[in-house]
């Protein structure tokens, strides 16, 4: 982990701007099994020190491959002239008001790394617990992905601290032949926050996962095309999280509200059924530790809670400490750089729909003739708030039960059209954490949501 | 930029102390000046200097790979630690090797020393035809970057390559509005050596600023149709890589899920189609050079007049399944132009869209894809009749390609793939 040389060069920080000094590390460790063979066994690790400097709104950036305090003082001394040959082609003079807080904050936990022949051996056996108990499959892939973000920040006039983000995950992916000779695919990613010790001391422990998907990819290969058009379908909580981070979370990000997104004119209007509620939440669900937790930004902004819809009605954006500023609302440690060479951006950490009082079973019985789509491979949306997810695993409902697979699909709508139409949320949330949301730089996001019943555009045939 | 010679020396050195007498490494060092702009303003001004050192080592047929940026002795030492370390955690493959030596190479591509005055007048110059030119149009993301990076490439068998490069690149994240209208996001980009050309005049970046412009007002379709879809080129490069990937790439011949495993010297796509990776085309700033397997790049044409000429296998997938090896392992996309103009392939849909954008789920190994059409157009007998929305498209990869009724003899070239609008029939199309 690093070795705090950081907040020593404080006194380097120059008067009349705001600057924010980050050490930061990436490691990464990864090994793929595919049908046996061993064709990826890599570990990386990359560290480097940047600052940022704010001139009167013209913000400097730069970055050293060295943690060093030479670094630290190349970095501040770059980031300042950048600062300033910025503002020389800028009008708009804005010096943001120093933060309400300015504490240190603790270590938040730390990071253990586990050795390659370990790794290996996971994977080993988790891929021998395949082969052996479902040899019909046409292939399989065991991959193990671990990455993590180690930081300490310094700001001028904000918090500072050292935290930490670790988080690991193998997953499974099969693959099965139709009678047709057609070959379909799932995955699943087992895992999450903390270290290979926190999440895979037991390797048994996944072998019901394991079998779920062997399920699924059974149905799957049995699967029919969905009809194309409108449709009531139920949404699972992996589905419901995609939605609240690609549909709305990116139209709310406050850099997007200001580049013309829909979130502009509907600030508090009503854009979803009184039903929906959506926080991004920092570093806590309900007492327990969010899946991935951000106690503060790379702006030194301490993280909160940032409620962006309430019974229906858009209240509240993601923001930086300058779109704070600018939409009056409080910043709440949302900017965030992945790596040390990255500038902080908007990012979300924790979205999530809240749940409601039915249960699953309640909202399938409820659907006559519709489908039931519980995982998504991917998903894009832009800034009209039109969003698609690619649908890899789902069923049919037919008088309230449960019909054949689905084959791969898509579906597609306006959120703030389509959040109109849920009239059922159950009583549970799904998390995931194992994804990267894309926005000029990666970053790792969770994202959650219950069952909704809604209608929405299905792709098909 | 100077080079980093003396650093493979003390890595060479390393390797031998530590006695790794199998390996390849590449070392890199670069510069990134990127100015940023938001909603037209000038933003942020970024500097980035970065290292990178790749190292792979194979100890009795057990191959373990690092990554580090860390070009100290220190962090080298390490760093052949940690791959040593990585290779005795492995199991036994002879399949994972290096190339065999190809001999000494030093490359030098696009400008090494930049004008950074000349490159924001470019960019002022852009804002101010945008601004009194297309008044609609919002530019919500600017990012204007200069990069330049030197590498050094050795491998035991005794290559030696190395490296002098560096660009301009410039990317746009755009919509439209007008009143309480607003339009998707449309995105482009493109990198160049030169300043020579005025950036409004890059690219197709006037059609693309008006089309978004002509869309603030779409309409959606009613019901499905099975129509003719004809790709813009930015569209039809994506689609074509993930043809290329889902059925002819590494990981789905070496799992057995391509559906051309056996179709090698076959028709697998309409003659019109021809497909290649050409690194040395002139048109191209930053082709490959050296491969991720340690072999000189060499062009290739996987796709030729629809017939599939290979499949795309590095050294381990060669050597995994007995089939050729292609020594190339980059993005230099070329497909070839046809006998169209746009105008001509318009003028002979009776229904169909204009797609210039695609959203869609990763298709499966089966090639089914179904998404949304973004950024696109109805054709109705022969004419543009205006923007879509919430419109659908699905199909298949390999039967889209089968169909293919037209290629346009004009191609795009945005410095890193060159690429001609492409139309497909048989293309399922809905609306809501």
């Amino acid at each position: 982990m690093l070795e705090d040389i950081i907040t020593a060069r404080k006194a380097l920080f120059s008067d009349g701007v705001q600057t924010v000094l980050r050490g930061h590390e990436n490691r990464n460790r990864r090994v793929v099994l595919l049908k046996g063979n061993l064709v990826q066994n890599s570990r990386s690790e990359s560290r480097g020190i940047s600052a940022r400097v704010n001139n009167a709104g013209s913000f400097g950036f730069a970055s050293i491959a060295e943690y060093t305090p030479e670094a630290a003082e190349k970095v501040l001394k770059a980031a300042g002239e950048n600062a300033l040959l910025l503002s020389k082609h800028r009008d708009k003079k804005i010096l943001l008001p120093a933060s309400a807080l300015s504490e240190s904050l603790p270590l938040n936990y730390n990071i253990i790394d586990m050795e390659q022949k370990k790794i290996i051996e996971l994977c080993r056996q988790l891929d021998d617990y395949v082969v052996k108990k479902y040899p019909d499959l046409l292939s399989r892939t065991i991959s193990y992905y671990e990455d993590s973000q180690d930081r300490i920040v310094c700001s001028s006039d904000a918090c500072s601290g050292h935290l930490v983000t670790p988080r690991c995950y193998v997953y499974v992916t099969m693959s099965a032949e139709t009678k047709d000779g057609v070959p379909v695919e799932l995955f699943k990613a087992l895992g999450g926050f903390g270290n290979y010790s926190d999440n895979f001391s037991d390797p048994e422990k996944l072998y019901p996962e394991i079998d779920k998907l062997y399920k699924k990819v059974m149905d799957k290969k049995e699967g029919v095309y969905a009809e194309a058009g409108q449709k009531t379908v139920i949404l699972g909580g992996m589905m419901g999280g995609m939605l609240a981070h690609e549909a709305v979370g990116h139209t709310v990000e406050a850099d997007l509200v200001r580049g013309g997104s829909v979130a502009g004119p509907n600030l508090n209007k009503r854009v979803a059924s009184e039903l929906v509620t959506m926080v991004d939440f920092a570093h806590s669900y309900n007492g327990a530790p969010a899946p991935l937790p951000v106690f503060m930004d790379d702006e030194g902004t301490k993280a909160v809670d940032d409620v962006l819809i309430k019974d229906g009605i858009l209240v509240g954006y993601m923001n930086d400490r300058e779109t704070a500023e600018e939409f009056h609302m409080p910043a709440t440690g949302n900017a965030r750089g992945w790596s040390f060479a990255d500038e902080p951006i908007i990012r979300m950490r924790n979205t999530c729909i809240l749940p409601g009082k039915n249960t699953v079973e309640e909202l399938i019985a409820s659907v006559e003739d519709g489908y039931y789509l519980i995982d998504s491979g991917n998903g894009e949306a832009d800034l009209t708030g039109q969003f698609m997810f690619g649908v890899t695993c789902g069923y049919e409902i037919k008088n309230g039960r449960i019909g054949r697979a689905l084959l791969d699909t898509t579906v597609s709508g306006i959120a703030f059209d389509m959040l109109k139409t849920v009239d059922m949320v159950s009583d549970e949330v799904e998390w995931s954490s194992s994804g990267f949301c894309g926005k000029k730089q990666p970053m790792a996001v969770g994202m959650g949501g219950p069952h909704m019943r809604c209608q929405i555009m299905i792709g098909g045939r | 930029m100077n080079g980093l010679r003396d650093t493979a020396g003390l890595m060479d050195g390393i390797l031998k102390e530590q006695d790794i007498r199998k390996y390849t490494y590449t070392l890199s060092r670069s510069e990134k000046q990127e100015l940023n702009l938001e909603n037209g303003d000038f933003k942020l001004m970024r500097t980035v200097f970065n290292n990178s050192a790749y190292l792979r080592v194979f100890m009795n047929d057990r191959m373990g790979s690092v990554n580090g940026n860390d070009i100290s002795r220190e962090g080298l030492e390490q760093l052949a630690k940690d791959a040593v370390s990585a290779a005795e955690s492995a199991t036994e493959d002879p399949c994972h090797d290096i190339a065999p030596d190809q001999g000494s190479d030093v490359f030098r591509q696009g400008v090494t020393e930049p004008d950074i005055d000349r490159f924001l007048e470019r960019i002022k110059e852009f804002l101010d035809v945008v601004k009194n030119e297309y008044p609609k149009i919002n530019l919500m993301a600017t990012i204007g970057a200069f990069d330049r990076w030197t590498w050094i490439s050795r491998n035991s068998n005794g290559t030696e390559f190395e490296a002098f490069a560096g660009q301009y690149s410039f990317s746009l994240e755009f919509s439209a509005s007008e009143g309480d209208r607003t339009t998707g996001i449309d995105y482009l980009g493109f990198s160049t050596a030169d300043l020579d050309t005025p950036f409004i005049d890059m690219v197709d970046i006037r059609r693309r600023l008006e089309n978004v412009q002509n869309s603030l007002d779409p309409q959606t379709l009613d019901g499905k149709f099975e129509g003719c879809v004809i790709l813009t080129p930015a569209t039809a490069a994506d689609m074509v890589m993930t043809t290329i990937y889902n059925y002819a790439s590494e990981g789905v011949v070496l799992d057995g899920t391509s559906q051309w495993l056996d179709k090698v010297g076959e028709q697998v796509a309409s003659e019109k189609l021809t497909v290649s990776f050409k690194p040395y085309d002139e048109r191209i700033i930053m082709g490959e050079r050296g491969t991720a397997n340690g072999f000189r790049a060499e062009e290739v044409t996987l796709i030729d007049k629809g017939v599939l000429n290979t499949l795309w296998l590095s050294l381990y997938g060669s050597k995994k399944t007995g089939r050729p090896l292609v020594k190339y392992t980059g993005s230099d996309l070329v497909i070839e132009g046809g006998d169209k103009t746009l105008e001509e392939l318009i003028a002979s849909v009776d229904k169909g869209i204009i797609m210039g954008g695609f959203s869609g789920g990763q298709p499966g190994a089966n090639g089914e894809f179904s998404g949304v059409a973004k950024n696109s157009f109805l054709i109705e007998n022969g004419k543009i009749s205006g923007a879509i929305t919430e419109t659908m498209v699905s199909g298949n990869l390999g039967e889209a390609f089968k169909n293919i009724r037209g290629i346009t003899k004009e191609q795009r070239c945005n410095g890193s793939t060159v690429v001609p609008y492409i139309a497909i029939d048989g293309i399922v199309i809905s609306g809501k």
